[in-house]
């Protein structure tokens, strides 16, 4: 495997950027992450795995749609702002397509009742979901009380009390960070 | 200007989205059903569904609100707000940080952000279950496909179809 490290190479042209990233948008069913990695990195051998954790990593801190944001700093550092667009829209294009297409198709059908509870029922299965995805993030930091607080408070402000992320994102961030530089989480 | 409204909901919206787009439905929920009244709760939980079955970024369930509130339009606006301001910051930090990617701050601000994603992506989950009187056979679908996340390694498609067909006999 070392000895291929060095046969990463970036996209030579603007086409071949578009059709990797539209490739994975088409692609990527229950997440695009797993695909990005296939696509980029086992594929068409743009990217290192080190350098895609690293990018990815990056994007994960920054606010942003992590895919969206990694689209757009790698088309950048490949062909400037045109790579940006174009990466972009590689990606988003054809899952936009298909996700109007699909919401056309329920609105024309939502009024028949097993439609419409059938749709619920999925959604309630993506709620359900997402619970899961807690529950496995959270894993790691089960055993600190101060992470654990901070997870109850956000839960409760959000999700109960109905109060605006304008406000708790602020809050929260600087609580988590004041943690953070003292060692508590 | 509707239109207007709905870019600058998604653009500051964009600037919160921390760990994905999961930890923002919350906020998206509570603007366009709750203070906005731009549709009923079920029926965002129906788009939300309707994203999640589509192969694709998550972040496509904003392009379902716009296009709701405002057609055609109104989903490429809220796509592109909620996508390009933060993606204009993440490329300047990412050309800046070429450089000294090692920062102890940047660990700092990751191990600062792990409870917060927890709790917000847990509050998206809550809110998606329940959009309205609390349901118990939709809290037992949400929490059944949950438990079966967590203790198999089926792909999340089929556990989006069981909820599905849970959700013809039950609703």
């Amino acid at each position: 495997m070392s000895a291929s490290a060095e046969e990463f190479t970036p996209p030579r042209t603007l086409t071949e950027l578009f059709l990797g990233f539209l490739s994975i948008g088409a692609r990527s069913f229950g997440g695009v992450l797993p695909w990005a990695h296939r696509a980029m990195v086992e594929e068409r051998r743009w990217l290192s795995p080190a350098d895609f954790t690293e990018t990815v990593g990056l994007c994960q801190v920054l606010p942003g749609p992590n895919i969206g944001n990694a689209s757009l700093v790698l088309g950048m550092r490949w062909f400037g702002v045109r790579g940006s667009i174009v990466a972009f829209l590689g990606l988003m294009g054809l899952p936009y397509c298909w996700v109007l297409a699909l919401a056309l198709l329920y609105t024309h059908w939502a009024g028949i009742p097993m439609v419409s509870a059938v749709v619920t029922g999925v959604g309630a299965a993506g709620g359900g979901l997402f619970l899961a995805t807690a529950v496995k993030l959270g894993r790691p930091l089960a055993a600190n009380p101060f992470a654990l607080a901070l997870i109850g408070t956000c839960f409760a402000a959000v999700a109960l009390a109905r109060v605006s992320l304008l406000l708790v994102m602020p809050v929260a961030i600087a609580c988590g960070l004041f943690l953070a530089r003292r060692g508590r989480l | 200007m509707i239109l207007l409204e709905l870019g600058l909901f998604f653009a500051v919206l964009s600037f919160l989205t921390f760990g994905g787009v999961t930890s923002v439905i919350p906020e998206m929920q509570r603007y366009i059903v709750d203070v906005r009244g731009w549709t009923t709760a079920t029926d965002f939980m129906q788009l939300f569904a309707v994203a999640q079955a589509a192969p694709g970024p998550n972040v496509l369930i904003s392009s379902l609100l716009g296009w709701r509130v405002a057609g055609f339009a109104g989903s490429i606006v809220a796509l592109a707000a909620i996508c390009v301001p933060a993606g204009i910051l993440a490329v300047a930090v990412a050309r800046l940080l070429e450089r000294f990617h090692d920062s102890p701050w940047r660990a700092a601000i990751q191990r600062a952000l792990a409870p917060l994603v927890v709790g917000l992506v847990a509050a998206g989950g809550y809110v998606i279950a329940t959009p309205g009187a609390p349901d118990w056979r939709l809290w037992g679908i949400a929490l059944g496909t949950a438990a079966a996340s967590l203790s198999s390694r089926l792909n999340p498609l089929w556990l989006m179809a069981a909820g599905g067909v849970a959700g013809g006999f039950l609703l």
